[in-house]
């Protein structure tokens, strides 16, 4: 299978003016101006095959979307090379642009003051779409958004999750093979959060698109993406299922123990009695959670059945925020 | 590209019809300023006349650059500047279609319907004052209306030009101010050439100011006559527009790679 999206020594390097705080400051960098080189993105590389939901991931101001960017051909890249969906993106032109869809969590394209179906109608002549087409992609976006009644309603008057929904539906009338979310669920509570997640996933499946998106919502990685790409200054440290990335990056396993009655001697356990088993990390007879070393999880899971009345036991790895906060904190290489 | 221009002003105009008193206020605007000059030189002139114009002169001229400048007239540099500090510019150059064109529309649609309002105001006050009737002369509004039409495009791409400096600076509105204020008196908006000090006359011709607003007023209200006038000024509006559109090209293709697509 050809790759969708390929990117080869992706770099990009902002000119950024600096200047002293201060009027004096002000006057220095009107006369005599400073810039500073800041490494956006330092020499990427990745494939990314057709169907993949694919989720960037960093803090502010890693990377992501300035990558994301010259993907969708918005941005020049100071060097390196990149195709996307057959085409160089800032030399592809018009045709290029009818393979994507671009979506920006907090860039509306949406005409403010008119309702939705305006902007739709807009994109209607803007991509050429038959009219046929038109209605048929229209019905089926509304119905897997549940946008019912919206369309005739201004902008304005929209919540922020119906407007997150009508540009869904605008940047996907023309059926783009290739997807572009920065930030989709940006501000939306978790009820909109999951609707425009499952709607994804349900796109993807009936069309084949693929999805690249970039979230602050540890939930949309989880729920979305099969493979995570992991940008912290520019770098890329990390390209493969998240999954894996747990396994290395957490040294330990949780232990979520529903201990049974007091046995009938009037003896609970207690969380002293735990504490010999691994690290205590939350006690409410009668549940608890342990923390133990990885490689230990099995064994100690046994010991604690045998020594414990136990309702239910399950081993879990711990939080995925802690685990992506772990990893920024130490890089992933050396956990390889 | 005419059903994608349809569209574009269609929503221009719905957006439009949802700020009526906005439109009102425009127009206004674009009145108030002619009729203040007019005020100004007909009190001036009296019984007499200033350089060959007498009240009724003014009167015809004025109208003249209420209407013209109406039609020529671009906004692009405001919006082009916010565009690109604000992101906005994103998703227009994710579309398959140059941004280049929605400004186009905007600016037609804008001049559909301001002008046409000025035009029924000139035609019910030219119905009870002869003073600012013109001589029906179909060549001449023929020539007009292509002078009018270089005007526009010419004012249209040293507007966006100089919108598109907002890549490189964050004082493009700025730079447009200065050239509406030096425009007022090189591009005939506050009194005819003719009037001016003729080094002052002698850069707006030289200039593109001349091209912009003045030619196409004098040429309707016939103030330039001869034919070989007419194809020096007509000669003059094509050189700038085509030094401008240069301009334009060089300063989008630089601009969008030095573009820091802002925000999300």
């Amino acid at each position: 299978m050809t790759s969708i999206v390929t990117a080869e020594g992706l770099s990009k390097t902002f000119q950024v003016k600096v200047r002293d705080p201060g009027l004096r400051g002000a006057v220095r960098a009107l006369f005599r101006p400073r810039y500073r080189d800041v490494l956006a993105v330092r020499d990427v590389t990745f494939r990314i095959e057709p169907g993949e939901i694919v989720a960037f991931l960093g803090p502010n101001g890693a990377g992501k979307t300035t990558t994301l960017k010259m993907l969708a051909g918005l941005l020049y890249p100071t060097s390196g090379r990149v195709e996307a969906a057959g085409f160089v993106p800032w030399t592809g032109g018009p045709p290029f642009k009818r393979r994507i869809a671009l979506v920006l969590g907090n860039r509306q394209q949406l005409v403010w003051d008119l309702p939705p179906e305006e902007t739709f109608l807009l994109n209607r002549a803007i991509y050429d779409i038959p009219e046929v087409d038109y209605r048929a992609r229209l019905a089926e976006l509304v119905t897997l958004l549940e946008l019912g009644d919206v369309l005739q309603k201004p902008v304005r008057q929209l919540s922020l999750g119906e407007r997150m929904k009508c540009e869904l539906v605008a940047s996907l009338l023309h059926r783009p093979p290739l997807l572009f979310l920065d930030e989709p669920t940006l501000g939306l509570d978790v009820t909109a959060q999951e609707a425009i997640r499952r709607f994804l996933i349900e796109y993807r499946d009936r069309h084949g698109a693929t999805v690249l998106l970039t979230s602050h919502y540890m939930q949309d990685v989880t729920a979305l993406a099969s493979r995570v790409l992991m940008i912290n200054r520019g770098r890329l440290l990390y390209d493969g299922a998240l999954d894996v990335l747990v396994a290395r990056i957490a040294r330990t396993k949780r232990i979520e123990l529903a201990l049974g009655g007091d046995g009938g001697d009037g003896h609970r356990v207690t969380a002293e009695a735990l504490a010999a088993f691994g690290e205590v990390k939350s006690f409410h007879f009668p549940n608890a959670v342990l923390e133990v070393r990885r490689e230990d999880a099995p064994a100690t899971s046994a010991r604690l059945l045998a020594a414990f009345p136990v309702a239910d036991l399950s081993i879990e790895d711990p939080p995925i925020e802690e685990v992506i906060r772990l990893a920024f904190a130490r890089g992933v290489e050396e956990e390889q | 590209m005419i059903k994608r221009y349809a569209a574009l002003i269609r929503n221009a105009w719905l957006v439009d019809l949802q700020y009526r008193a906005s439109i009102v206020l425009w127009l206004l605007w674009g009145v108030t300023e002619p009729a203040i000059a007019l005020g100004i030189w007909w009190a001036i002139a009296g019984d007499g006349s200033v350089a060959g114009y007498a009240r009724a002169d003014f009167a015809r001229y004025f109208f003249a650059v209420m209407l013209i400048n109406q039609l020529t007239i671009a906004w692009d540099s405001w919006y082009l500047d916010r565009w690109i500090r604000e992101g906005e510019l994103n998703y227009r150059l994710a579309r398959p279609l140059h941004p280049a064109h929605e400004a186009v529309a905007e600016n037609i649609a804008y001049k559909a319907r301001t002008a046409s309002v000025i035009l029924v105001v000139w035609l019910l006050v030219a119905a009870a004052w002869p003073a600012v009737r013109l001589p029906l002369d179909p060549g001449r509004w023929a020539l007009t209306l292509v002078a009018v039409l270089l005007a526009a495009a010419m004012r249209f791409f040293i507007s966006f030009t100089t919108g598109l400096l907002a890549f490189w600076t964050t004082r493009a509105t700025a730079i447009m101010e200065l050239h509406a204020g030096v425009s007022l008196f090189l591009a005939g908006r506050i009194a005819p050439l003719a009037l001016l000090p003729p080094a002052v006359a002698g850069v707006a011709g030289a200039l593109w100011f001349r091209s912009m607003l003045a030619f196409p007023v004098d040429l309707l209200t016939g103030a330039v006559h001869g034919a070989d006038a007419i194809v020096r000024g007509l000669a003059s509006q094509v050189v700038w527009l085509g030094i401008w559109i240069v301009a334009y090209r060089i300063a989008w293709s630089r601009g969008i790679r030095k573009y820091g697509a802002v925000g999300g």
